[in-house]
């Protein structure tokens, strides 16, 4: 069953991020054990450990919106590479900050998605 | 691993910028008929299409410098995911433009690496 690329991707992009935006914790059904998110530079290793660290991070409220989507499959065992840029608003902030962020995402035995590897970065002026 | 890929990551970044601002032409090595590229949204595969656009984007010389590079492992099989931001300066032009660029480094023979996947995309201001 081939879906489009750039179909998956935006959809989980928006499921992403909606999520990140309205129920961070939840973001946990998206990574696993050996799930790695590389954060500003910081490393972190696993779902517990990744939800810990996106669920601390210093502001109550955000909201990404999107700027673009690029999607490439990564090989054979059927992954998909996804680069994102856009901007984060963070409540109480007169500007957005900008961002980078890669996702490898792998599929599941049950038909879905889950994070293997995630990078993140602010893009300062 | 996670120290292997860092230094894999550095490596090739020091070297695929290094051959990108001095010899733009030797970059076709680094990628096979299977690579992709998506250069700002257009999408190109195969390594001598992805030369080609290389060679004739719309600058004669320009040099990169690179701000972050972060890596991960992507796969069991020896796979390095690379996330790349910096600045990229072209003669001429006043202000640099900044981009990000990732990278899906596949395991060559005798210790190489070559590019399975490739996006980059400027970061506008």
């Amino acid at each position: 069953m081939a879906m489009d690329p750039d179909a998956l991707a935006k959809a989980f992009v928006q499921h992403y991020y909606t999520t990140f935006d309205t129920s961070r914790e939840q973001l946990a059904a998206l990574y696993q054990e050996g799930s790695m998110l590389t954060f500003e530079g910081q490393q972190v290793l696993g779902s517990q450990n990744i939800v810990h660290k996106l669920t601390t991070l210093p502001f109550q409220q955000c909201q990404h919106s999107i700027t673009t989507v690029d999607c490439q499959p990564s090989g054979p065992a059927g992954g998909w590479l996804v680069f994102v840029s856009g901007n984060l608003q963070l409540s109480g902030e007169a500007h957005a900050l900008k961002f980078s962020q890669m996702f490898h995402l792998i599929p599941t035995q049950q038909g879905s998605f889950y994070v293997l590897n995630d990078i993140f970065r602010l893009n300062y002026a | 691993m996670e120290e292997q890929a860092e230094m894999v990551g550095r490596a090739f970044v020091d070297h695929y910028y290094h051959l990108f601002d001095s010899n733009r032409a030797s970059l076709s090595a680094l990628y096979q008929p299977t690579s992709m590229l998506t250069f700002e949204g257009q999408k190109i595969l195969g390594a001598d299409d992805i030369s080609s656009k290389l060679n004739n984007l719309p600058f004669e010389q320009c040099k990169h410098i690179i701000s972050t590079i972060d890596s991960q492992p992507s796969s069991p099989t020896g796979g390095i995911v690379v996330f790349v931001s910096g600045s990229l300066q072209l003669p001429g032009e006043e202000h640099m433009l900044r981009f990000s660029q990732m990278f899906h480094l596949i395991p060559g023979a005798e210790g190489t690496f070559f590019v399975q996947n490739d996006i980059f995309r400027l970061n506008y201001g």
